[in-house]
This record gives structure tokens, C-alpha cells and sequence, in this order.
């Protein structure tokens, strides 16, 4: 297994370098590569990679037929709406299709590398990440994304319910049979839950205020990193004060934070001892980041723009092989998973 | 351990109390059954006693309760956590985290519990519900049986000194009802945890409890006590129990075995008759015919060349355990998933390629959980959505009050339909789904959460549509309902058709669908009470001493 901070520095290392580049053939290819990741970290019986392939049939055009809707650039005029039309109106270009169409790609390689995330990391485990002071935002958070898929079920379950009395979806208020339930249901259950955690122990130990100090502390910092924002921007002769503040600010809602976390009581009760697995895929991403933080040849190459007219994009063998740095957890995959009975 | 003296609770806005003039006490290592109607206040009285009731739900407490010495209603429900665990009814609304060992050491965690102390609680739970080798299972993987001991591990992490369950087997099939129960009782038996459970299903739960705690009504006093005093005043009872008060057995027998003996006796002393031959209703009018289906969701096969046939006035009962497929089966039937082989005929006619709304016009189908249907302002109007939405609203197959009358619901007519009791949910579901005059009636686990006296009324409505030509499948784990109600009963497990025929072959070749009067007099063919009472002729029986009777003392 793979420590869910390396598996969050992967998806980021993803995030970077797909937002690094406008070129297509290296978006592609990040494309490829995540969604291979996806494929050989899936159950047994979810090999295909359909999720980023619904996504994408979706975002492409959709963002393809924006682009090529409103950026009237472009050389290659393929058709002319009216110009009355507002925003709409002028020449649909194929640059500004293309342009629309890396955009799209572009969403689906980030889309693609958060629901592996998704998949291969719990949200407990990822909120775990987060600083002590902020346990208990945390942990409501983490329980309410649990919420997000039990909602789904709950919402297939609804919509079959109205169907087999005779509902059809055909406008907004045949929504109405559907949204009510969902929402009784929804409230139902989030007090259900809130009434499980307390009979688990949940705010026994944690529900002790912060004391009048630290409270006061907290205030002043955020006063101050306020204050010395606002200076900062409207008055530019007191810029070495106003730093001064933010700085002063900064450090000391970071110390508060930091003391506050002190007093909060976590234990842990999975620890994750770190193997290869985790130092190769770190190994890749760092690699990765290398080759596109840094001003090395191919860099250059990353840039791609199809305006005015547009034109085969540029290659570097140095950095695809870069790219392929991302594949990492791929190579560290355990044996098919199968799904349980 | 606990103590209610005079206590009394009333919700916010009610007229008249939850729980009044409650007084009973419970001894350290008891196990008690806490029973009554539906909306009697079993759950409120177990909510009471870990402090959720009134810290939750507000409203006025008075009368003392005292739980090892701490006051629920003073300190609330997190300092009780500590002393008392709690399952609730449905285990996956309580899971937080994916994975079996993650989900019991959430607490622990929450607690600050070090970690060595955390992993020696945490396997020595998994150990104690026999949860060791699913420890790294994912919780969504896992049977009904299965999530149901997570959540009683969970509840048990925190090392409390009482557990309250609601209506822990209300969701399982026998054998995971059984398995559940083992273990609380080894945990109450080995580590003297004291145990509070309601339950619906007495013939379940009875052969295990101490002490039974019957609250016959909101707002009226309950009767506590050993169980065989409070049965005497309980109606109705399970099928067992019925028939020992009836034949007059003393002591009352709780469990098939203690009955044993005096069937045995019964059987010598009465005239016996044998059960005459079920009715022949091969040559009926089949109303639904599935034929080699099979389904497969993205992975998992979940039906495997199913072939079934419903006839016109028949009820049948389609049996299984927990992820058998039978509700993948119904669901096929009225169209909501696609099979991958097979053919479906309503009425002679396929239902490929209709919709489903038009299918359900034919085969009514109540979903495991009838509120996802509730949404209209009162309950006649429930029943015109769905002529509405089948153009039928001019002229009703069946007038909506026509229906309501025989639902039993004309008094509720213009109440709001989440405002009802479990029961009374249930049926105005059924009414929503029926007034399209079905010639199929398809249902899903109905009597889940359901008292006896609900079932019973359900259970008359279901013999009135079948004697006037409706077809019932009824897809249930109650077998004693299928014993009283059923005209042949499937088996269906993993995805297969193991076994279909009349209940009385196939109840009585499984033990696990074995009804308590067919264990009780496994010779003789008889499901239910009635039957056996009915052949049981005079002279009666006569009181007989047991050797059950010390055991149960």
C-alpha cells in the first residue's frame, strides 16, 4: 500500500503539470498515465476506465463548443454566427475549438487523477492530514463527503420508488416527488448520525472551548494580517509597516494554531510504515515537478498555443519520459484486487 | 444498573406522554426485552437511558432515571457514552469510515485512547464478534449479519458497562438474526454486560432474555418482570408462546426446545390429525412467468437462470438470505434493471422494452422502504399522485376511498403521511402502489419494523386481494408470516432457485426457515399455531413440569 500523503503528492504533482502545459500531445499523455494508474489500483471487476472517459465526453465538447462559441480568434473560420446575437455572434474558428478542446482534456486530466485519489484513499484518512487545531472542522467534513454517496444511493432509490407509481421526469416540478423525499431523508439522516457519534463518545473529549487567551491571541493575528493586507494595498508609502503586520499577524494566528492543537487530544490508530512503494511514486512526481518547475531544454515545449493558426505542437522525448514519472504508481500496484462477496 | 422510578416523557408539542409512569429497574448482567406496538416508546425509552432523549429531541422529563449512578438526563449523552453503548436500528446510518477495524477504533480515537491500549481493545472486540478475519474488509462489502456485529463492535470499543440495541435483527435473515444474538448473548453471559434490546419479532429473542419489559401504549404503564408473567398479558404473541397458553403448558415455554416436552405429551394425549393437502393451484392462470433470467450489476452475478411462475390468486413467498438477489429480482420484474438473459412475462405479455411505469400499471412493487414514495400533504392525496401520473385520475380503477376504507386508513385520510406509525406508513405506500388495480401485487419486505398486530392486518388485506384473483410475491425473512400466509414458497440463494414448492416441504427442509410450530411437531406438516390447535383435539393437554423449567428459572 501507498501512504495517502505520497498518493496526495501524486495527485498534486498531476494538478501542477497538468496546469504547466497547454500543449496536447503532453496532456494526452498525462491523460494515458492517470488513467492507467486508475485501471491498475481499480477492484478486479472495474478495470475499464470508464469514469474518465464519461467525464471526458462531457468536458470536451462541452468546453470545445464554449471555447468555439465565444473566442472568435483564429485563422481557420469553419462557420459564421449573426453578429447580432450577443457574445455568440462573429466567426467559429477551428483554432478556438482546439483551444477548447485542450481546456477540456485539461479538466479531465485533474478530474482523472481526484477520483483516483478518490479511489484509493479514504476521506478519514486524508482529513487526518489536516493540523490538530483543525481536528474537528475535519471530521465534520470527513462526514459530510460520506454524505455525498450515500445521497446518490438515496436519490436512485427515490427516483425508482416515483417510477414505479407512474412518475415520469419530464419537466422542473416533476422534480418535486423526487427532492422532497430526498430532503426528509437527507435531515433524517444527518440527525441519525449526529445522535450515533454522541453515543460514540464523539464530543467527550474535544468539546472544551479555547481558552479567553488564545481566543484573543487569535483575533489580534487576524487583526493585524487584516490590517496590514488593507495598508498594503491602499497605502503604498507604509508598505514596510504593513508587511511588518502581516508578518507579525501571520505568526502569530500560526502559533495560536499550532498551541490550540496541543490541547486537542487525537490518537491514531492505523500508522503507515513507509516502503518502496512510497519512495518510488515520490521518486516519479519528483522527477516530474524537475522537469517542469525548472528552466531545463524542454521546457519551452510545454507552451502550445493554436492561435492564429494552428499548427502540429512540439515534442521533447526528455520530458514525456518526465511525464511517465506520474506511471510510478502504477509499478507499485499490488496483485488484482477482486471484489468482495 | 438502572433505574426508572415514575419517569415520564413527553415529546415537544405532544398532547399526551411517550413514556408515563415508568417503574422497573434492571440488575447488573441482566438481558432485557423491551416490546410493545409500534409507537409505544420502545426506542424512546432506550434513548432515554443513554441521554439522546431529551438532549436530542427536547421536551419535558419527569420521575427519576438513574443509569450506574449517573443521571442521563443531567449529563447527557456524551458523558453517558462511556458507561453505555448503543446500536441503533439500521447499522450503515452509524458507520463514519470505510474499513471494519478503522470503523471500531473511530471512538477510540475520538477518546484520545493510546495507541497500544487501542489495538489490544480493538482486536480483542474483533475477536469477541468474531469479526477477526473481515478486519481489513471494506464495510460496504459486508452482509446485513455482518455490519450489524461491526456496529455492536463499535458500540462495544468504548468498554461500556451496558449495551442498548434497537431492533437489532429487524434487517437480517434467520441465520444472521441467530448469529447476531449468539454473540450478545456470549457477551452477556461471559462478561456480564448488561443488555437492553427491543424487538418485534419475540420468537427471535425470547429464548435468550432474563427480563422483558412490555410498554403496551404511549402513555401507559409498562409491565415488567420475567417474561413468562408479562406474556400472560401480551397479545399477540408469537406463534409458540400462543400455543402453549392456549394448551395451557406450565411453565410457559419460551423456545422450541423447551416446548419439546409437552408437544411431545400433546401428541400422545390428543386425537392428531394430519394436514390435509395444500390446494392445487398448478392449473390457475399464471399472472407472472420469469423464465432463465439472469442479471450481473458491472461485477458480481446476482441472478443466475431464474425461473419462477406467479399465478392468479396465489401468494407466494420468495425466501433468502441477505444478498440472495430477491430484491435484484423484483426490481428486473417491474423493469427498473435490464436483465442480461431471460424473458419476463406479465400477463402472457413481455415487458421488454416498456417502461416501467407502465409495467407497475399491471405489477404494483413496494419498495424495502415505503417513505422514499411519501411526499404528497395527506394521505388520500398520495393516492391521486399515482392516478394522476397513470392518467387515471378521471376514472379510478379503485376510488381512493374505497381504498383507504379497506387499508384501514379513512381516519387518517388528511393526516400528513410521514406523520403516521411504521404500520400505518407501510399501508398508505401499499395504497399508493395498488390503486391502479394490479392484477400482480410485488413486495418487498413489508413487515420490517412492523409489530404483530400491523402484520396481522396486513396479512388480512393480502388474503382479501388474493381471494379476489391478485397475484403476491412476497419477498420476506419472516418466516412465521410466510407460514401463516404463503400458498407455495421459493428459495432463492445466490442467485438461484434452490428450492420451490409448498411451505410446508420446503419451511421445514431448511432449519433456518423452519417455522417454530414445524420444530416444534416436525412430523406432522403444521406451520402456525392455528393449524396445530385445530388438529390438536381434544382431550386437552394437561399441565406437564419440564426440564426446561430449571433452566429458564
Amino acid at each position: 500500500m501507498i501512504d495517502v500523503r505520497v498518493w496526495l503528492l501524486w495527485a498534486l504533482t498531476a494538478l501542477v503539470a497538468a496546469s504547466s502545459t497547454r500543449n496536447p500531445l503532453y496532456i494526452v499523455l498525462l491523460l494515458l498515465v492517470v488513467a492507467l494508474v486508475g485501471v491498475f489500483w481499480a477492484p478486479a471487476h472495474r478495470r475499464l476506465p470508464l469514469a474518465p472517459l464519461r467525464f471526458a465526453l462531457v468536458a470536451v465538447p462541452l468546453a470545445a463548443a464554449f471555447s468555439g462559441l465565444t473566442a472568435h480568434l483564429g485563422d481557420t473560420v469553419l462557420f459564421c454566427l449573426p453578429p447580432w446575437l450577443p457574445l455568440l455572434g462573429g466567426a467559429v474558428t477551428l483554432e478556438s475549438l482546439v483551444a477548447g478542446t485542450i481546456n477540456g482534456l485539461t479538466l479531465t486530466v485533474i478530474w482523472g487523477a481526484f477520483a483516483v485519489l478518490n479511489q484509493v484513499a479514504a476521506v478519514h484518512e486524508l482529513v487526518r492530514l489536516a493540523p490538530r487545531a483543525f481536528r474537528d472542522a475535519g471530521l465534520v467534513l470527513s462526514i459530510a463527503l460520506t454524505y455525498l454517496p450515500q445521497t446518490s444511493r438515496s436519490l436512485a432509490r427515490i427516483r425508482e420508488a416515483q417510477a414505479v407509481r407512474g412518475h415520469r421526469l419530464r419537466g422542473p416540478r416533476d422534480w418535486l416527488p423526487i427532492l422532497i423525499p430526498l430532503l426528509i431523508s437527507g435531515l433524517e439522516r444527518s440527525t441519525g448520525l449526529s445522535e450515533a457519534m454522541v453515543a460514540r463518545g464523539y464530543g467527550a473529549v474535544s468539546d472544551r472551548p479555547q481558552p479567553l487567551p488564545a481566543r484573543g491571541l487569535l483575533a489580534l493575528g487576524l487583526f493585524l494580517l487584516l490590517g496590514g493586507w488593507m495598508t498594503w494595498l491602499f497605502v503604498p508609502r507604509w508598505a514596510a509597516g504593513a508587511l511588518a503586520a502581516m508578518i507579525a499577524g501571520g505568526g502569530l494566528v500560526g502559533a495560536v494554531v499550532w498551541w490550540g492543537g496541543r490541547s486537542v487530544q487525537r490518537t491514531t490508530y492505523r500508522v503507515h510504515r513507509w516502503g518502496w512503494r512510497d519512495v518510488g511514486v515520490m521518486l516519479g512526481c519528483s522527477l516530474l515537478l524537475l522537469l517542469v518547475l525548472l528552466p531545463l531544454g524542454g521546457q519551452r515545449t510545454l507552451a502550445y498555443n493554436p492561435y492564429p493558426l494552428l499548427a502540429a505542437p512540439p515534442f521533447d522525448p526528455l520530458v514525456g519520459l518526465g511525464l511517465l514519472g506520474l506511471l510510478a504508481p502504477a509499478a507499485a500496484a499490488p496483485g488484482p484486487r477482486r471484489p468482495a462477496a | 444498573m438502572i433505574r426508572f422510578d415514575r419517569f415520564r416523557y413527553t415529546y415537544p408539542g405532544a398532547s399526551q406522554p411517550a413514556l408515563a409512569d415508568v417503574t422497573f429497574a434492571v440488575e447488573q448482567g441482566e438481558l432485557v426485552l423491551v416490546t410493545g406496538l409500534s409507537g409505544a416508546g420502545k426506542s424512546t425509552l432506550l434513548r432515554c437511558i443513554n441521554g439522546l432523549v431529551p438532549h436530542f429531541s427536547g421536551g419535558q422529563v419527569g420521575g427519576v432515571i438513574a443509569v450506574a449512578g449517573h443521571d442521563p438526563v443531567a449529563e447527557g449523552p456524551a458523558v453517558l457514552s462511556q458507561i453505555v453503548g448503543f446500536v441503533f436500528q439500521d447499522p450503515e446510518s452509524q458507520f463514519v469510515v470505510d474499513e471494519v477495524a478503522d470503523e471500531i477504533a473511530f471512538a477510540l480515537e475520538n477518546a484520545a485512547v493510546p495507541r497500544p491500549e487501542m489495538r489490544a481493545r480493538v482486536e480483542a472486540v474483533l475477536e469477541m464478534m468474531g469479526l477477526t478475519p473481515l478486519r481489513r474488509r471494506r464495510i460496504d462489502t459486508l452482509s446485513g449479519g455482518e455490519k450489524q456485529r461491526v456496529a455492536i463492535a463499535a458500540a462495544l470499543a468504548l468498554r461500556p458497562q451496558i449495551l442498548l440495541l434497537d431492533e437489532p435483527t429487524s434487517q437480517l435473515d434467520p441465520r444472521a438474526s441467530e448469529e447476531v444474538l449468539q454473540a450478545l448473548v456470549r457477551l452477556n453471559r461471559q462478561l456480564g454486560l448488561t443488555i437492553l434490546l427491543s424487538e418485534h419479532r419475540l420468537e427471535r429473542v425470547l429464548p435468550y432474555v432474563d427480563r422483558m419489559v412490555h410498554l403496551p401504549g404511549p402513555g401507559q404503564p409498562p409491565q415488567a418482570g420475567p417474561p413468562r408473567s408479562v406474556l400472560r398479558h401480551v397479545d399477540p404473541l408469537p406463534p409458540l408462546v400462543a400455543l402453549g397458553r392456549a394448551l395451557a403448558w406450565e411453565p410457559l415455554p419460551l423456545s422450541v426446545e423447551e416446548g419439546r416436552p409437552f408437544a411431545e405429551r400433546a401428541l400422545q394425549d390428543c386425537q392428531v390429525r394430519r394436514a390435509s393437502s395444500p390446494a392445487v393451484l398448478g392449473d390457475l392462470e399464471p399472472i407472472l412467468k420469469v423464465e432463465n433470467l439472469s442479471f450481473a450489476f458491472a461485477g458480481p452475478v446476482v441472478l443466475q437462470g431464474v425461473n419462477l411462475v406467479v399465478r392468479r390468486g396465489e401468494l407466494a413467498a420468495l425466501m433468502g438470505r441477505n444478498g440472495a438477489g430477491k430484491t435484484t429480482l423484483l426490481r428486473c420484474i417491474v423493469g427498473l434493471l435490464q436483465p442480461q438473459e431471460g424473458e419476463i412475462a406479465l400477463a402472457g405479455r413481455s415487458i421488454w422494452g416498456r417502461e416501467t411505469a407502465e409495467v407497475c400499471r399491471q405489477a404494483a412493487y413496494l419498495p424495502q422502504e415505503p417513505d422514499s414514495l411519501l411526499f404528497a400533504d395527506t394521505v388520500a392525496e398520495e393516492l391521486w399522485v399515482t392516478l394522476r401520473n397513470h392518467g387515471l385520475q378521471a376514472q379510478p380503477p379503485i376510488h381512493p376511498h374505497a381504498l383507504l376504507d379497506r387499508l384501514g386508513l379513512q381516519a387518517v385520510r388528511a393526516a400528513y403521511p410521514r406523520d403516521l406509525s411504521v404500520g400505518q406508513r407501510q399501508r398508505v405506500a401499499l395504497g399508493a402502489v395498488t390503486v391502479t388495480a394490479p392484477r400482480l401485487l410485488l413486495l418487498d419486505e413489508p413487515t420490517r419494523g412492523m409489530d404483530y398486530a400491523a402484520k396481522e392486518s396486513l396479512l388480512a388485506l393480502l388474503r382479501e386481494w388474493r381471494a379476489e384473483g391478485m397475484g403476491v410475491l412476497l419477498v420476506t425473512h419472516d418466516v412465521e408470516l410466510v407460514a401463516q400466509a404463503a400458498d407455495r414458497v421459493i428459495v432463492l440463494e445466490q442467485g438461484r432457485v434452490v428450492a420451490d414448492g409448498p411451505p410446508a416441504e420446503v419451511l421445514t427442509a431448511d432449519a433456518d426457515f423452519a417455522p417454530q410450530v414445524a420444530r416444534l411437531f416436525p412430523a406432522c406438516g403444521w406451520l402456525t399455531a392455528a393449524e396445530a390447535l385445530a388438529r390438536l383435539t381434544p382431550p386437552a393437554a394437561r399441565p406437564i413440569q419440564s426440564s426446561a423449567e430449571g433452566d429458564a428459572a
